[in-house]
């Protein structure tokens, strides 16, 4: 799993560790039962406080997302459902995050939608099912 | 609104456990007031970064917690002993990165100099003193006057490291490195909180490297705090809204909230703004104001917005 976190973005440290691992759950690069870096290895690697990320794997187990066996480590939680749970979560959170950068330039929600469909193929009918920002 | 407008950041973090504190320390140096009424408060386990222009007091602070430098007023509190009466005591337990990057025995080589450092601190980890050389590619044969800033500063955080104390003190800790030699750093104090229950005070001017780490904030200005709070706190709390505002605008008469800075256009403003942000939202709506976004400062953006306002006031 690779977590890639941004210091300019306005969202804290340990919530951007928390969408990335529920960003892998829904690309399938994270499944349930596998193992996440110990917190002492991520926070080398992200160069951030273990105690952030601590913070994030916290959240998630109380999310039911992950699941902390001692002594062994942090794993995805066996009953994760990523398209029931996950997979909207995410969508809800990328839809904010186009909104508030849609009102910051002063368009409406009518505006970002038009421009959605038209960007996402000109087809009119189809309406955003949530998954649109898929990467390239 | 000028009423509000002197009031200060939340100071006082309330019960502790403190590893560090200071209450109402003062230091002089002739005319000059270096600290002016000191109320530091560093919490046990905390990642605390100093932030502050220069001469706000931030290495005289450092140095008097190591008992250094001797105070003239108040009373501290350094992992429970007074630096003042138990210098060596408190100093033993303490990792401590100078701002000055000369060493004292320049003429040792830095073998010898590490050994020396070995002596003092009794919880010498001699295995994890090696891994940091290794790391840091120090050549223990170097004499330590030919070294390179850099080289001395990587020689001087392996010393701290190295005893693996229950207090660091970090002044200027990046100070002379190079970008890859900064981001090992980095992940080499990541590493070290994971292993060792460690308190951290880092005095900085270049917050933005190291603000990952970072967990508390003190703003430092002519010896005096301005502010000291947890980082999320001040992410939460003080924030920069834009909004399009009518001609003429002349904002609302009470806001909820402290504005820190206002900046803008005619029909556009930039306002840094402490309170809570439903109520300050709500507040900038309610004058006609249409709040288009709110975003978090960064620690550099904060000091710099909180830093202004008073030399804005003192003048």
């Amino acid at each position: 799993m690779k977590i890639r976190l941004s210091h300019a973005d306005g969202r804290p440290l340990y919530v951007q560790i928390m969408d990335e691992v529920r960003s892998g759950l829904v690309r399938g690069t994270l499944r349930p039962e596998d193992p996440l870096p110990s917190v002492r290895e991520l926070s080398s690697s992200l160069r951030v406080n273990p105690r952030t990320v601590s913070q994030a794997y916290a959240a998630l187990e109380r999310d039911g997302v992950v699941l902390v066996r001692h002594g062994k480590g942090t794993f995805v939680a066996p009953g994760v459902r990523p398209d029931e749970r996950e997979r909207p979560r995410l969508a809800r959170e990328v839809a904010r995050r186009a909104l508030a950068d849609a009102s910051r330039n002063g368009l409406a929600l009518a505006d970002l939608m038009t421009a959605l469909r038209e960007v996402e193929g000109g087809d009119p009918h189809r309406d955003g099912d949530g998954s649109k920002e898929g990467g390239q | 609104m000028t009423d509000i407008a002197r009031a200060a950041l939340p100071i006082d973090l309330g019960g502790g456990p403190f590893a560090v504190t200071t209450r109402g320390l003062a230091k002089r140096f002739g005319a000059v007031r270096a600290l002016d009424g000191l109320d530091l408060q560093v919490p046990e386990g905390a990642v605390y970064v100093l932030v502050g222009p220069n001469g706000a007091g931030k290495s005289t602070l450092i140095r008097t917690l190591m008992g250094l430098v001797r105070y003239q007023a108040g009373a501290v509190s350094v992992l429970g002993r007074d630096p003042a009466d138990r210098g060596a005591k408190v100093r033993a337990d303490i990792g401590y990165v100078p701002e000055d990057y000369r060493f004292g025995y320049a003429w040792m080589t830095v073998g010898r100099w590490l050994e020396h450092q070995a002596v003092y601190h009794p919880s010498w980890d001699a295995e994890y003193a090696r891994q940091l050389g290794k790391r840091y590619e120090i050549e223990p044969g170097r004499k330590c006057h030919t070294l390179s800033k850099g080289q001395s500063r990587r020689v001087q955080l392996l010393a701290a490291l190295a005893h693996r104390p229950p207090l660091l003190l970090l002044d200027e800790p990046t100070d002379g490195l190079d970008h890859v030699v900064r981001d090992e750093t980095l992940s080499i104090l990541s590493e070290h909180l994971a292993d060792s229950p460690t308190t951290v005070v880092i005095s900085t001017h270049r917050v933005y490297e190291v603000e990952p780490l970072v967990d508390h904030v003190g703003v430092l200005s002519e010896g005096r705090l301005l502010g000291q709070l947890p980082r999320d706190e001040l992410r939460g709390s003080l924030l920069r809204y834009w909004a399009d505002v009518p001609e003429g605008w002349s904002g609302p008469g009470e806001l909820g909230g402290r504005v820190v800075k206002r900046s803008g256009a005619a029909r556009a403003i930039e306002w840094t703004v402490w309170g809570d942000r439903d109520v300050v939202t709500r507040g900038l709506s309610e004058a006609g104001a249409a709040v288009r976004e709110v975003a978090p400062l960064s620690v550099d953006e904060a000091a710099v917005a909180l830093l202004s306002e008073t030399s804005r006031e003192a003048s």
